[in-house]
């Protein structure tokens, strides 16, 4: 059997596979379906210091091979998390990010102070497109990347940063690098990309929120391309998502040069995506002799 | 609940825009009970997203759901033959529970929202209970069921928006003209969400204190509980509750309708 394990800034992970936030809250409701125990890592619902109640519903709707949410960062906040969550993920063996938000520079100082050596990883939200201080005002321009980072950076002793990169920007690589500049330990990307869905009889956006980030199979090119443009950008390592639904999926990812992937919408469409995916990457490595995931890794040849 | 692959056995129209499907499940399948529900997917590429509906009835090998064609993914739906096959999670939901004290239940249902109601008539029929149905539908086109309905109910009051069939009037109406004769030890509810408030309304104008449980329906994401989608609000500013998970069965009074 090939060897799945990755390391990334010195958190060894058992497999590249790892839950996106926002699709799989804390990880117990998955866990009645499977042991969430055989994933690489699990990123948790978007966390912040006090509770929020999202947006209004609808916050769902599909496009051909896509959908688009807009919850709104719903979360119990991040006192629920740490009493009532955590020692149920550290508990299932699998690595904990934890995915934080913030309305200014000091929220993100604060949630990254109190989860710092709590965690396995923290995870920076500078690009949800769906509340308006969730942190995307941090998340498009260059300087404000690096700043927002460098700040969580200095909370953070222990524990390594995901800085998660926006793809509704002028230049992802560069925010990556931007990124970089400010401290962070790696990058995670894409986030959704902001679209719309009109019901035409009612002349009206189908989601409440009018706008929604796209998510799925139908984005998964765009992603690819982000993230291949970003590894040759940064020199720390990158996590890409966008569409992952199978192991070929996440392999693109791994050779365009991701050191690890984050799996989202497929869990909708199906509740066993991850498992799967872990299993069919361990299939086609051993189908294709590669003894080990991370000899994939930006092995991408151009034309 | 898990997820299984399950195969088509019967996929029909029952009424205008509305099918009957009956699938087989491949393995004995614990919790299914009535007011819970399943999560489908469509069969394509296309639709990400599975689709959540309720359970119509169900045996040791096989449920039957009834759904309404509202766009492309129900049709999709709608299209799969005897033999097909399909990813389905469940079950799903809390569902609705009769109490051993209460005898006298009364059912109200507005268009797909009968099929809930149905759920729990076959679910408790022979149990000497007393059911009191009053469904409702948008005109005679879109009347099904109504035989079923009306072999197990005591009671049963069919009314249509246009008077095509039956009385002409809505559901929550012909049940509060009938409330004093039924005399219910508890209400149960589905349809859509202008007449659940209706029914809210007016059972707090009327000052009635019989237990009222509701079945909601809200555009979900997971359908497990993990994706915060599909939230109602609770009463008294209690934050939100999941309608997939907490629900999407509640008391009347626990949620904002």
């Amino acid at each position: 059997m090939a060897n799945l394990k990755v390391n990334i800034c010195g958190v060894e992970l058992k497999n590249p596979v790892i839950a996106a936030s926002g699709t799989f809250g804390f990880g117990k409701e998955f866990n009645e379906i499977y042991d969430i125990g055989v994933l690489g890592g699990v990123s948790t619902k978007g966390l912040t210091l006090e509770p929020r109640l999202g947006n209004p519903v609808p916050r769902i709707a599909e496009g051909y091979g896509v959908i688009l949410n807009a919850v709104g960062l719903q979360n119990p906040g991040l006192d629920v998390f740490l009493e009532e969550d955590l020692d149920f993920l550290k508990s299932k063996n699998t690595a904990v990010i934890a995915n934080v938000a913030g309305k200014t520079l000091d929220d993100y100082a604060g949630i990254c102070a109190r989860l710092d050596g709590k965690v396995d990883m923290v995870e920076l939200n500078i690009s949800c497109p769906n509340v308006k201080c969730g942190g995307m005002a941090f998340g498009i321009r260059p300087e404000s990347v690096k700043e927002v980072t460098s700040v969580a950076k200095s909370a953070l002793k222990r524990t390594p940063l995901i800085v998660k990169l926006s793809p509704n920007v002028e230049s992802i690589a560069v925010n990556a690098l931007a990124a970089q500049e400010g401290g962070a330990d790696c990058v995670s990307l894409i986030n959704t990309l902001t679209g719309m869905v009109i019901d035409i009889e009612r002349r009206r956006p189908l989601i409440a929120n009018n706008t929604g980030g796209v998510s799925g199979a139908g984005i998964k090119p765009i992603a690819v391309r982000m993230v291949y443009e970003v590894c040759r950008a940064v020199d720390i390592p990158v996590i890409g998502m966008g569409g992952i639904t199978c192991a070929e999926d996440a392999l693109e990812f791994i050779i365009a040069g991701a050191a690890a992937v984050q799996v989202g919408t497929a869990n909708f469409t199906d509740t066993l995506a991850m498992p799967k995916i872990i299993e069919g990457l361990s299939r086609w490595l051993d189908a294709h002799g590669v003894k080990d995931i991370n000899e994939m890794r930006g092995t991408l040849v151009l034309n | 609940m898990k997820e299984l692959r399950v195969t088509v056995a019967e996929n029909v129209p029952i009424a205008k825009n509305v099918y009957k499907m009956r699938f087989l499940l491949p393995e004995k399948t614990e919790g299914l009970a009535c007011g819970k529900f399943v999560n489908i997917s469509v069969g394509d590429g296309a639709h990400l997203l599975r689709r959540p509906i309720a359970i119509c009835g169900y045996d040791e090998t096989s449920v039957t759901i009834c759904y309404q064609l509202k766009g492309a993914g129900t049709r999709a739906m709608s299209e799969k033959k005897v033999g097909d096959t399909l990813s389905c999670v469940l079950p799903l939901g809390n569902g609705f529970v009769v109490e051993e004290q209460e005898k006298r239940i009364a059912l109200i249902g507005g268009g797909v929202g009968i099929f809930p109601m149905l759920s729990v008539l076959r679910e408790y029929a022979g149990l000497g209970k007393e059911f009191y149905s009053y469904i409702g539908f948008r005109n005679k086109d879109a009347v099904c069921m109504e035989e079923e309905f009306s072999a197990l109910s005591q009671e049963l009051h069919i009314v249509t928006d246009d008077g095509s069939f039956g009385d002409r009037g809505n559901a929550v109406s012909a049940f509060f003209a009938g409330i004093d004769a039924a005399n219910p030890d508890v209400i149960f509810a589905c349809g859509p969400t202008p007449m659940l408030r209706a029914l809210k309304t007016e059972l707090s104008a009327r000052k009635v204190n019989i237990p009222c449980y509701v079945s909601l329906e809200e555009r979900m994401g997971c359908g497990i509980g993990a994706c915060l989608v599909c939230v109602c609000k609770r009463a008294g500013g209690k934050g939100n509750a999941r309608v997939c998970k907490d629900g999407p069965v509640f008391a009347i009074g626990e949620v904002e309708i």
